[in-house]
């Protein structure tokens, strides 16, 4: 499944393209406003692109250039929009059945009843929608969206309507599943967990447009660009410049407003301008100054933001000359005893900064 | 709940609406408890009920009343989901004007009708040039149930058709269900019990339909004598048979309002959304 399309929509204009092998998931990860769904909607024929080429499963669905339109009915592209709008005046298993036209009946319940069997539906055929929970209507739907064999799947934040807990428990699930089905996928997220754990590739799109893809763990772990390590959330980012290099020691010392920082050797020269990245999650916190550490970068701070943040705690530590910020467990922030004013220290590897591309 | 009827007690305006609600009781009540008193009231009731004009009056409303709701049916329906899913100047005016039927006064529609389509009128011409004739002929009586009780339906079915999630229509493509299919098998279901009530409505107001028939089709017994019109002849000759076509009627719009109220409890999604 690939393409691209161009289209506008009040002032908004989307312009992106896609490539996605089947039995791979793709992953559009992006702030809401991006123009994920809108491009799903473009894929699966519920919107007309102003330009653009849309191929599915081999074969042309939408060419600008020649005018070739297949309605939505004949793609064979499934949506799982966001809600799952179940059909209320079916049943479970009538809402897996629906799309099953032109087949026996007896083929149409044999169907269900495999994808009751595969999405752990069983026992549950005769229940209405509005009495099932938000797990088992994404299973619902899901079945649904999958009886009549798309050749290609859209899943529009499949697990927005569910919690944490339940969120992570369905990944896995999910994602076997979907592998199974040997087809191309595109799912649509703002959780960079559920991309990493879904996706064998990324597109961070920001505003209408793709601004990095690649390999999900390569783009969310180390985001090429500022932007798109905004957009992906790596929480600490600072400009720097390139003040000595050590070959032999397999790192470089940076400027920070003055504050030396010692991180991974890259290929620069003296004197170059960089803009360094580090995660929260890689910041150590410390009530004493910490001794005999092999981390490299140990700082003295203040606690200047504490903010409870899931699952856990949200630091601001005021260094001399840089802020860092670090995510630390809610436990953990009670036996430190955080508080604003707190004197603390900050401790992170060479390793943990990243070059992202100025 | 205490409080709520502590509430209610001090509350003048709920003192005098329980005041007017028991006159409108009394007001709408009596005259319809009158009418079946003296109905039944009558040795004749059955047998007027049974006679000559009684019947054919049943008759010709019944056709012209199932005739008149197939029509309104068939292109109504269409009608009011292009006025539900398309937004144009053009719709929107034709979509404001819809409802014009409602608050014509009948006579004046059934006047309309004779301009356009009776003998002199601007179409009527080239209609008798075909052969046509329309006043005065039981098809007149259809013209005119289907002109005052379309709205009633159009209006019913445009509601319960903007009811339906445009985003159900999406997904059923998604899974393959042609436009055409979807409607059948989603639209239509969903949008049901707007449907059959809005059925129910133009249905009675068909039946009751008086003036703009009597304009534009007349009173003839056995072609355009309707139920309505048959209580107006009989009043001048025969009261028992008048009277035992009122609490006829009387009956079927009471008969309708309770189908009205069954079917819009029908759906059981629509209390849980």
């Amino acid at each position: 499944m690939k393409g691209w399309v161009r289209l506008q929509v009040g002032g908004f204009t989307l312009e992106n393209q896609w490539s996605v092998e089947p039995g791979s998931i793709a992953v559009f990860f992006g702030p809401s406003g991006s123009g994920k769904t809108l491009t799903l909607r473009a894929i699966a024929g519920l919107v007309y692109p102003k330009e653009g080429r849309i191929e599915v499963d081999g074969s042309l669905v939408y060419d600008h250039d020649t005018g070739a339109w297949t309605p939505p009915h004949l793609r064979r592209v499934g949506y799982l929009p966001q809600d799952y709008l179940l059909f209320p005046h079916l049943d479970v298993a009538g809402n897996v059945a629906y799309g099953l036209e032109g087949m026996s009946r007896a083929e149409r319940q044999e169907r269900v009843a495999a994808l009751a069997a595969q999405l752990r539906l069983e026992g549950m055929e005769r229940r209405r929608v509005w009495e099932l929970s938000g797990g088992q209507k994404q299973r619902v739907a899901l079945a649904r969206a999958l009886a009549p064999r798309p050749a290609a799947l859209l899943l529009d934040e499949p697990f927005s309507a569910l919690d944490m807990e339940l969120r992570r428990s369905l990944r896995g699930e999910l994602r076997k599943l979907l592998r199974d089905s040997h087809i191309p996928i595109i799912l649509v997220t703002h959780d960079r967990e559920e991309a990493l754990a879904l996706g064998d590739t990324v597109q961070v799109m920001d505003a209408g447009r793709t601004v990095a893809q690649g390999d999900p763990v390569t783009v969310l772990g180390q985001p090429p660009t500022s932007l798109v390590a905004r957009l992906v959330g790596v929480e600490n980012l600072y400009q720097s410049r390139v003040t000595s290099l050590s070959p032999r020691n397999g790192t470089m010392v940076c400027s920070v407003n003055d504050t030396s920082i010692e991180v991974s050797i890259a290929d620069v020269s003296v004197g170059d301008a960089l803009t360094l990245g580090l995660r929260s999650r890689d910041v150590i916190l410390a009530t004493q100054r910490p001794a005999g550490l092999s981390a490299r970068n140990i700082m003295e701070g203040v606690v200047v933001g504490l903010e409870a943040r899931s699952p856990g705690v949200h630091v601001e530590v005021q260094c001399k000359g840089l802020t860092v910020r670090s995510q630390v467990t809610q436990e953990a922030a009670e036996e430190m005893g955080l508080a604003l004013g707190k004197t603390i220290w900050v401790i992170a590897k060479a390793a943990s900064f990243f070059l992202v591309a100025p | 709940m205490v409080r709520s009827r502590r509430q209610g007690q001090s509350n003048p305006i709920l003192m005098v609406g329980g005041f007017a609600t028991a006159l409108f009781v009394l007001f709408v009540g009596l005259p319809l408890l009158a009418l079946l008193l003296r109905a039944l009231g009558n040795d004749g009731f059955f047998a007027s009920l049974t006679s000559d004009v009684a019947l054919q009056a049943l008759k010709l409303s019944a056709f012209t009343s199932a005739v008149s709701m197939a029509v309104i049916l068939v292109l109504g329906t269409p009608f009011a989901y292009l006025l539900a899913r398309r937004q144009t100047l053009p719709l929107h005016i034709v979509d404001t004007l819809v409802e014009l039927p409602i608050v014509l006064p009948p006579v004046v529609a059934g006047v309309a009708m004779l301009m356009a389509f009776g003998r002199n009128g601007i179409f009527g011409a080239a209609l008798a040039h075909l052969g046509i004739a329309l006043p005065f002929t039981t098809a007149a009586v259809i013209l005119a149930q289907v002109f005052v009780s379309a709205p009633f339906y159009v209006r019913a079915a445009k509601l319960g058709f903007l009811g339906v999630d445009q985003e159900y229509e999406a997904i059923s493509q998604t899974l393959g269900i042609s436009p055409w299919r979807t409607f059948w098998r989603l639209t239509l279901p969903l949008s049901w019990p707007s449907l059959l009530s809005g059925a129910a409505l133009a249905w009675a107001r068909a039946l009751s339909e008086f003036g703009a028939t009597i304009m534009f089709a007349g009173n003839f017994t056995g072609r355009t004598q309707t139920m309505p019109l048959a209580i107006l002849s009989a009043m001048e000759s025969n009261l028992a048979t008048a009277l035992a076509l009122a609490v006829m009627l009387m009956a079927l719009s009471v008969l309708l309002l309770i189908a009205i109220a069954l079917v819009s409890r029908a759906a059981p999604w629509e209390q849980r959304r």
